[in-house]
């Protein structure tokens, strides 16, 4: 086995071979109409969060700086929005095939890069937020919050390429050998 | 659909095909996506705007989103001629692919036509409500992206359909 990077305990097949029984994994796996579905809002949802998110991530990096930072700000729900809307098809996805996203190696990478992304919106919000939306039109956002906006466009960016390279890492099979 | 086999055989596209590294057509199909990202991300975030979101952005600096949108647009114009090029027999005869080229077209037509236009006097869309043919266009913009995302993704499903992505 191993084709993950992270070994996987009970616990995490436990939990995709309860998937494997609920309404959920039926409706995913039932008609490939609903995953092409769920695929076209995912992608919909990436247009929407790098529209908003990404964008504010470059006006943190410098560019369009006569953008004031308070009315960007207006922008973050929406970002919001589309990464809910991202999760909610994603385990839609996962519950259709959770052993191919468990051990798969990209599924992995994506994971940790959201978990860095969330952990860098964290960093922001705990440390320079308030001084940045009080940036004014024409002016450079605060050395740690260009820095965090960089690392944001990195990690979705990886987030990104990890879930393009999902279909690549596929374990050999569809429920794994006892 | 000979010429398209013969595009088909070429090394370059046989490479980008079957080359069993991450660098052949798995990066070329990422480079897509990021490509879709900031075409249609700056756009959305230009749409919103018109639309009443974020009022007090000022629209004048959004028209250095343009460039952005350029970038996507390019990478996407390669990157999916090199995707034609592997999967030529398939996807240049998939109605589908046709009516995504007529989306993507009408956008970039949106587009170019609101940098013509809207930002010629970006200072006359500050204030809310913004002119009715402004919105006109964002809502036209984020359907036509709507749409040319949609059919990209039902390229795998409708037509004829290969299994490569």
């Amino acid at each position: 086995m191993g084709t993950g990077m992270i070994p996987l305990g009970g616990e995490v097949q436990a939990i995709a071979a309860w998937l494997s029984g609920t309404w959920l994994h039926r409706f995913a796996a039932e008609s490939q109409w609903v995953w092409a579905a769920m695929e076209t809002l995912h992608f919909l949802g990436l247009g929407l969060l790098v529209g908003t998110i990404g964008v504010l991530d470059l006006r943190l990096l410098g560019l369009a700086r006569g953008l004031p930072l308070a009315p960007l700000e207006k922008l973050v729900p929406w970002g919001v929005a589309g990464f809910v809307l991202n999760v909610v098809t994603g385990i839609v996805f996962f519950a259709g095939a959770p052993y191919q996203y468990i051990y798969n190696l990209a599924f992995q990478w994506k994971v940790l890069f959201m978990l860095a992304a969330g952990l860098n919106i964290l960093v922001f919000y705990t440390s320079v937020a308030r001084r940045t939306w009080a940036v004014p039109a024409g002016e450079h956002a605060p050395l740690a919050a260009r820095i965090i906006g960089g690392v944001s466009l990195f990690c979705w960016v990886a987030v990104m390429y990890w879930g393009r390279m999902l279909t690549f890492f596929r374990p050999p099979f569809v429920v794994p050998p006892t | 659909m000979e010429f398209l086999a013969r595009i088909e055989a070429t090394a370059f596209a046989t490479w980008v095909r079957e080359a069993p590294t991450l660098w052949a057509y798995p990066t070329i199909l990422f480079l897509h996506t990021v490509g879709l990202g900031f075409l249609v991300g700056a756009n959305v975030a230009i749409d919103l705007r018109l639309l009443g979101v974020a009022r007090q952005l000022p629209l004048a600096p959004m028209e250095k989103l343009f460039p952005v949108m350029w970038a996507g647009f390019w990478i996407n114009a390669a990157s999916g001629t090199v995707l034609l090029m592997a999967d030529a027999t398939t996807k240049l005869t998939n109605p589908v692919f046709t009516i995504k080229m007529v989306f993507v077209a009408l956008g970039v037509v949106n587009m170019a036509w609101l940098k013509r236009r809207l930002f010629r006097e970006p200072a006359s869309l500050d204030d809310w409500p913004t002119p009715p043919r402004a919105r006109f266009v964002a809502v036209t913009s984020l359907l036509l992206w709507v749409l040319a995302t949609t059919a990209g993704r039902l390229m795998g499903y409708l037509g004829p359909v290969s299994g490569l992505d």
